[in-house]
């Protein structure tokens, strides 16, 4: 079959032999990625990934949200604690962030998520939900209003899997 | 990004590579049934998972899968002659059975036992529904054979087709694991293709270009969740199942069939894509199999004779740019089948993955590669049976749906996704 084959075609450059005339460009790493675990099922095995190290990922627990500042009363921070204990606000930690990655293993968190939910949406971040350990349906609950991805049920590998893909 | 040793992992798929060892544990598509249609009828030469094979049919209608070359001198069996079951060596006469024994020497006096001793690899090659399925792994390991509905329906209820796809087989599949390129790439077949058009869900799927996504592992592979807007109290979702190690179904849209794909390594650069379309409780109209005939819905028109579409890479795909430009097809290559091989092909044979920029919308996509890479270790160091083996797994379905925006496809709907004899799909 014959048919249009443009002038400066490109097609046939999709061969074995041609990819290594590829541009070749170094490979930048991600803007950013946040961990955050939501309670303490999730903190246990958010801490395991931690342990190999990343280039830009950063891994948090949630700690409480606060909703004195809330304008129509619902909360606007969540204070969040890093692996090694030091304090740090939700607010600040979303600076220069492309995706927040949340995990949760129970309903203790919701708060806390549906803030971090509200924030990354206004800031056009994209937001992740793992949903760990056997109590499946809760968790689902909890996370799918804020999350634009689910992983049902994920594990440490899932979480590693996800960060290496986003370069983290 | 996949790191470049666990990319060479999941695309290569010869003898003795991991991944080569996960799909020989499966029954796979050898051939279309329609490739052997009579007893004695020409052989045919099947490359497959980097091996070299003839499948050819014998006087009495049995199937084999055999090595293409003879034992004598190597040439290609594909000139034997298939007569007085078997196939006989065009160069000096040897003839073997669908088993690949050999059963004549003809240089031999009659009485040597000579070749009985002679014989060629072989896999069996069995008819189920429109395919000829083929299971490459340890004979003594056969596994039961496969239970995917659209190969179990009658005959009048199902259509099969394949087409020749010149990339590795993974790429291939991760746009079947992908829907929301459906929105983009295809959005022109929504309203033109036959059998796409007219159902209430299009223009949901048209109207939400951000889908949200749900990833649930089920005990053969993932079922991919999309969850667009519908009306203010509901959303629209479409569900796509992932079997291991290939398989996927693409959620239906209104009456029209159920469909999905197979994706089959030739080799490492080039794969078979088996397409097929089915009606669970109704047969199949005679406008609906002329059009899969075609190429419409997600079938492709191939070059008669072949299975190479007539839109390929060598004539650009037939690229329209004024099609384009009329708002007729969104990259201006024609056909939803086409629209996907030209943008995979164009990637290269083997997509390198260490320079791919995921986002956390590719959560489909990062899942299915880290649920093969394991099932391919755990079988190489513990020779664990793979999920997707059990024919109990290939009992599932696709399916659309419009929930209340406080249900999620998963526990509202986890029967429609089954596949249910004599029950409708679940489409909008
Ligand atoms: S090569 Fe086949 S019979 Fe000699
Ligand atoms: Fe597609």
């Amino acid at each position: 079959m014959t048919g249009p084959i443009f002038p400066g075609s490109s097609v046939k450059a999709a061969s074995a032999a041609e990819l290594r005339f590829r541009l070749d460009y170094p490979l930048a790493p991600s803007r950013g990625v946040r961990v955050v675990a939501l309670d303490s099922g999730a903190e246990l095995m958010v801490r395991k990934v931690a342990e190999t190290p990343w280039t830009k990922a950063k891994f948090f627990v949630a700690e409480t949200a606060i909703s004195t500042q809330g304008m129509h009363g619902g909360p606007v921070e969540v204070v969040f604690r890093s692996l090694d204990g030091a304090v740090a606000l939700l607010n600040d930690e979303l600076e220069d962030v492309d995706s927040i990655i949340m995990v949760a293993s129970s309903d203790y968190g919701s708060e806390a998520a549906a803030t971090i939910g509200a924030a990354c949406a206004v800031r056009g971040i994209m937001t992740a939900g793992l949903v760990h350990g056997d109590n499946t349906e809760l968790t689902v609950s909890v996370l799918r209003p804020c999350a634009q991805v689910l992983l049902v049920p994920a594990d440490g590998s899932d979480l590693e899997a996800l960060l290496i893909a986003l370069r983290a | 990004m996949l790191r470049q040793e666990i990319n060479e992992l999941l695309t290569q798929t010869g003898p003795e590579t991991p991944m080569g060892d996960l799909f020989r544990q499966y029954w796979i598509p050898a051939l279309l049934a329609e490739e052997l249609p009579e007893n004695d009828c020409p052989p045919v030469r099947v490359k497959i998972l980097s091996e070299r094979l003839l499948g050819f049919r014998d006087s009495e209608g049995r199937y084999g899968l055999i090595d293409e070359f003879c034992a004598h001198r190597g040439v290609s069996l594909w000139f034997g002659r298939n007569e007085e079951n078997g196939l006989r060596c065009a160069y000096h006469g040897w003839k073997y059975d669908v088993t690949g024994q050999c059963v004549e020497v003809p240089s031999e006096s009659s009485n040597s036992r000579f070749c009985s001793n002679v014989k060629l690899k072989s896999y069996p090659l069995v008819k189920i529904g429109d395919i000829l399925w083929t299971f490459m792994g340890d004979q003594d390991k056969t596994p039961p054979f496969p239970e995917y509905e659209f190969a179990l329906v009658p005959s009048t209820q199902t259509f099969t087709s394949k087409r020749l796809q010149e990339s590795n087989w993974l790429q291939a599949l991760e746009g079947g694991i992908d829907s929301s390129h459906v929105s983009w790439l295809h959005s022109s077949g929504l309203n033109n293709d036959p059998l796409f058009k007219g159902a209430e869900g299009n223009k949901y799927n048209l109207g939400d270009l951000k889908p949200h996504f749900e990833v649930v592992e089920t005990d053969g592979g993932l079922y991919i969740g999309a969850r667009r807007n519908a009306d203010d109290d509901s959303y629209y979702w479409r569900i796509t199942p992932w079997l291991m190690p290939s398989f996927t179904m693409v959620p239906p849209r209104g009456d029209h069939p159920l469909h999905g794909h197979f994706w089959i390594p030739i080799d490492d650069e080039n794969c078979w894509v088996y397409t097929f379309d089915y009606q669970p409780v109704r047969d199949l109209t005679a406008a609906e199999r002329q059009a899969m005939k075609d190429g419409f819905g997600v079938h492709s028109e191939n070059i008669p004779g072949t299975y190479i579409p007539v839109r390929n890479k060598s004539n650009d795909y037939l690229m329209d740019r004024d099609a384009q430009k009329r708002g007729e097809t969104f990259s201006g290559v024609g056909g939803i089948a086409i629209q996907d091989a030209s943008l995979q092909e164009s990637m290269g044979p083997i997509v390198d993955r260490t320079k791919e920029r995921l986002a956390t919308t590719d959560a489909g996509i990062i899942k299915a590669r880290a649920k093969l890479r394991k099932a391919a270790i755990a079988l190489r160091e513990e020779g664990k049976i793979p999920e997707g083996v059990d024919p109990a797994h290939h009992r599932v379905r696709s399916a659309s749906v419009v929930l209340p925006r406080d249900q999620a496809f998963i526990e509202s709907v986890p029967e429609k996704l089954k596949a249910r004899p004599g029950v409708r799909q679940a489409s909008v």
